[in-house]
């Protein structure tokens, strides 16, 4: 039987000239409902609700409809409104409230709130637009349909330890001429270069924030420069549950949702997952002097984790932080996620600052917080990755210790340092390089988690990028316009003899050597590597370590640099091929088989001879040999063998003997300036190799035929 | 907005003039439910038809999905490249078969 006729399709009320009805109280945010929407808000400690309606981009609202109290349940208001054109709508509440800040409240029924759960957002349509700044309602919640056609597709789950990631921002990725996009410094742009990704072979994409904000925020002119600056990265959320307008081509005609679903459709037929940076951990709100946008105005005491006088804690750095472990906003928070993997089939996300997420509403941290158990254990995100920053800017550092339930991984941070010490020549790195080599089972074995708990990485978008990291021994931020004191300091970077632009021969061979051996180290290492965008052709910010607020050719991905840094892009390429190629490189236990059939340990350490590390604190050189049974092949091992000679000298290493029936490959030298990628058939002939100054060399245990 | 029928080398063809969006959409839903017939392919000109919205593009996907069901082609006449680009960057473009003008039209066989 069809049921044509549902009672509910038709209005009870007549408000306002509106015809209204009862509505649902969930879901909360707006939905489709026959000949109408359903609207849903909740607030606790609200008097009164208004729902205030306008048409896209007119001033002012051309309806208010009151809530009739019997609409409430709980703290919830719902009505359905009949017979809206909601392709040209845009909403917001009014509540009424007590204005007391000391006991938390800020209700302000002048100010018109965005819906948390807004699922698209106007008023940042196209990048960089000057807004008017008179508008009364500035960010606005607008409807979308939600009705895509996926042709079957759904999130790829790659096995994490399979993982490449490629960290990227959506608009530097593409906005330079240079990346000869037809839809420069959007999605629809990023689209345009997967081939070019396939190409590379990763097989993730992590992007920096989409979820809506204001490029606006803080925005300001460079005193010396005059240079406007913007919130470029993003780190800063609007809206939840919506993406960035101004990153979607189509933005300007409000198809950001369908334009970034069609994004992760062509990125999943490419085989690449697709991951998010999202921003929990504060709003864009700021502190008691910030605006009024949305959840200040709706609960503010439910939203933002308050001092005993009303004042905003602020452990993310920015003004306030978002009281994460409130059941209402845990309920956001998981609602958000089941959101983008269920609708936007969303592979996997990376939490900033997620510390913050396991900080109970006074800012303690907790031993076991809800909202990462229930993120742990959601029925629609168990597929998914969910990764940490697991640090805050509240003084709070949980690598190796972040309250995992078996489920999260984390950036480790400790990696990062640790390699970039290494690779630079420091005493005493070669004990440590080891465990970050293996996946950090000193930070990770003993809480019975695996190697992929480790997000390997040496650069990301917060500090230098790779060539930078060769080449400048100090930040150079002034672009930023704060007088070069933003941005860390402890960077860990070596200029290789001069400090940023040099002439010599010398020191610029050195540091695509340098390059190369950081992502050799990098790539043979166990866990999950990420690469930041352009790291893979030389990228470079001048010296810039937190280009957080430069929309420019400085910021921006840098294409010709593709042609003249080929060699390094073409060793990258090789890297990445090599950890494919080769299961022992991303085996998934810390006590693993290894290759029993030849009688070798998962994971072994060497130095100038084999089976013979030398630990002590003068010693840059060291050799891991990590293998495998699991070859998908009857008595085939799987065995690299990688050569790191750290010192500013040649070093001879001796090899250990191939098993029985193989021979080492040769497959990078980095050393090797005119053929890093080693050609193919070429294999060791003698016992071993003088590895020269600063360089790697990888092999892998060649069956002979 | 305005709508007609005519016959173009074989073809079926119902043309659009002014914009499609969710002011007009049911309007020309409401015609092409009842002007297509079997037998003939269909030609929609959209030459002139200066912007499509969200609403007008997901009529053009069901009018899709219906000419296959009806077992009919159909081509899309004269679509103005801005428009093609918002479908191609929201995944629109590639379900249909486009022509420049009504003289690109293939004789239906």
């Amino acid at each position: 039987m069809l049921i044509n006729d549902r009672i509910d399709s038709l209005p009870t009320d007549e408000v306002a000239g509106y015809k209204i009805r009862a509505g649902k109280p969930l879901p909360f945010g707006v939905s489709h409902v026959p000949n109408g929407l359903n609207f849903s808000i909740y607030t606790s400690c609200g008097t009164s609700c208004t729902l205030v309606l306008f048409e896209k981009g007119q001033p002012e609202p051309f309806a208010e409809i009151p809530f009739p109290e019997n609409y409430r349940i709980g703290d919830v208001y719902s009505m359905v409104v009949f017979d809206l054109d909601f392709e040209v709508l845009e909403y917001g509440y009014r509540i009424d409230g007590p204005y007391n800040p000391e006991q938390g409240n800020r209700f302000d029924n002048q100010k018109i709130l965005m819906d948390p759960y807004a699922r698209q957002i106007s008023g940042r349509d196209i990048w960089a637009t000057e807004p008017d700044w008179n508008n009364i309602y500035p960010y606005r919640a607008r409807v979308s349909f939600d009705d895509f056609d996926w042709e079957g597709d759904k999130p790829l789950e790659i096995a994490p330890n399979d993982l490449i990631i490629y960290e990227t921002h959506v608009r530097a990725f593409t906005q330079s001429p240079s990346a000869k996009s037809s839809f420069p410094g959007t999605y629809a742009g990023l689209v345009d270069k997967i081939p070019y990704l396939k190409e590379l072979g990763i097989n993730c994409i992590e992007l920096m924030p989409i979820f809506e904000f204001d490029e606006f925020e803080n925005s300001r002119i460079h005193e010396d420069t005059g240079e406007r600056l913007y919130n470029f990265w993003g780190y800063s959320t609007l809206g939840f549950f919506a993406p960035k307008a101004a990153f979607a081509s189509s933005g300007k005609f409000g198809m950001q949702v369908d334009e970034f679903k069609q994004l992760v459709k062509s990125f999943h037929a490419a085989g690449i997952e697709v991951m998010l940076d999202v921003v929990f951990n504060h709003t864009s709100e700021g502190n008691e002097n910030g605006p009024t946008l949305s959840f200040k105005g709706l609960d503010n005491k439910t939203y933002y984790m308050l001092t005993p006088e009303g004042y905003y804690f602020n452990f993310s750095g920015t003004g306030n932080t978002l009281n994460c472990n409130n059941p209402i906003v845990r309920s956001l928070v998981v609602d958000c996620l089941r959101y983008w993997v269920a609708e936007y089939h969303i592979d996997g996300f990376r939490f900033d600052l997620a510390s913050i997420l396991g900080r109970d509403p006074y800012g303690a941290p907790l031993s076991n917080p809800p909202l990462l158990e229930s993120l742990a254990f959601d029925p629609i995100l168990s597929s998914c990755k969910l990764i940490a920053e697991a640090w805050d800017a509240g003084g709070l550092y949980q690598v190796g210790s972040f309250p995992a339930f078996g489920r999260w991984g984390e950036w480790n941070g400790k990696y990062r340092d640790c390699a970039r010490q290494f690779l630079k020549g420091d005493a005493n790195k070669v004990g440590q390089i080891a465990q970050r080599i293996q996946g950090s089972p000193d930070l990770y074995q003993h809480s019975g988690r695996s190697p992929a708990t480790s997000i390997n990485f040496i650069t990301c978008h917060d500090g230098f990028t790779l060539a930078d990291l060769v080449s400048f021994n100090e930040k150079h931020n002034e672009a930023n316009g704060e007088g070069n004191r933003d941005g860390g300091n402890d960077n860990d970077s070596w200029n290789c003899g001069a400090e940023g632009w040099t002439e010599d021969v010398g020191i610029q061979s050195l540091r695509r050597k340098q390059m190369m051996n950081a992502l050799s180290i990098l790539f043979t290492s166990r866990g999950i590597p990420m690469l930041l965008m352009g790291d893979e052709f030389g990228r470079s910010q001048n010296g810039n370590n937190n280009a957080y607020c430069i929309d420019s050719s400085l910021s921006w991905v840098n294409w010709d640099l593709l042609e003249s840094n080929k060699k390094l892009y073409e060793v990258v390429k090789t890297l990445i091929e090599i950890r494919h190629q080769h299961p022992a490189l991303r085996v998934n236990e810390f006590e693993g088989n290894g290759a029993h059939s030849v009688g070798l340990p998962s994971c072994s350490f060497h130095g100038q001879q084999a089976w013979s590390p030398d630990w002590s604190a003068e010693s840059r050189q060291i050799a891991w040999m990590m293998t495998t049974d699991q070859t998908g092949e009857a008595n085939r091992a799987d065995i690299v063998y990688v050569v790191a000679n750290m010192a500013h000298y040649a070093s001879w290493f001796n090899l250990p003997e191939s098993p029985n029936g193989y021979r080492w490959k040769f497959n990078i030298n980095t050393g090797d300036e005119n053929q890093p990628v080693s050609p193919p058939n070429s294999f060791l002939n003698e016992g071993g190799i003088l590895v020269g100054d600063r360089s790697v060399v990888i092999f892998t245990a060649d069956p002979i035929r | 907005m305005e709508l007609s029928k005519a016959t173009t080398n074989g073809w079926q063809v119902i043309k659009v003039s002014g914009q499609i969006d969710s002011k007009t959409v049911t309007d020309l839903k409401n015609y092409l439910d009842s002007n297509i017939a079997e037998g003939s392919p269909m030609g929609l000109d959209v030459t002139e038809v200066p912007f499509m919205s969200s609403a007008g593009l997901r009529t053009l996907l069901t009018l899709h999905r219906k000419t296959e069901q009806m077992g009919i082609s159909l081509a899309i006449i004269g679509l103005k490249s801005e428009i093609a680009d918002t479908m191609k960057v929201t995944g629109f473009y590639q379900y249909f078969t486009i022509y420049s003008d009504l003289q690109s039209l293939p004789a239906a066989n």
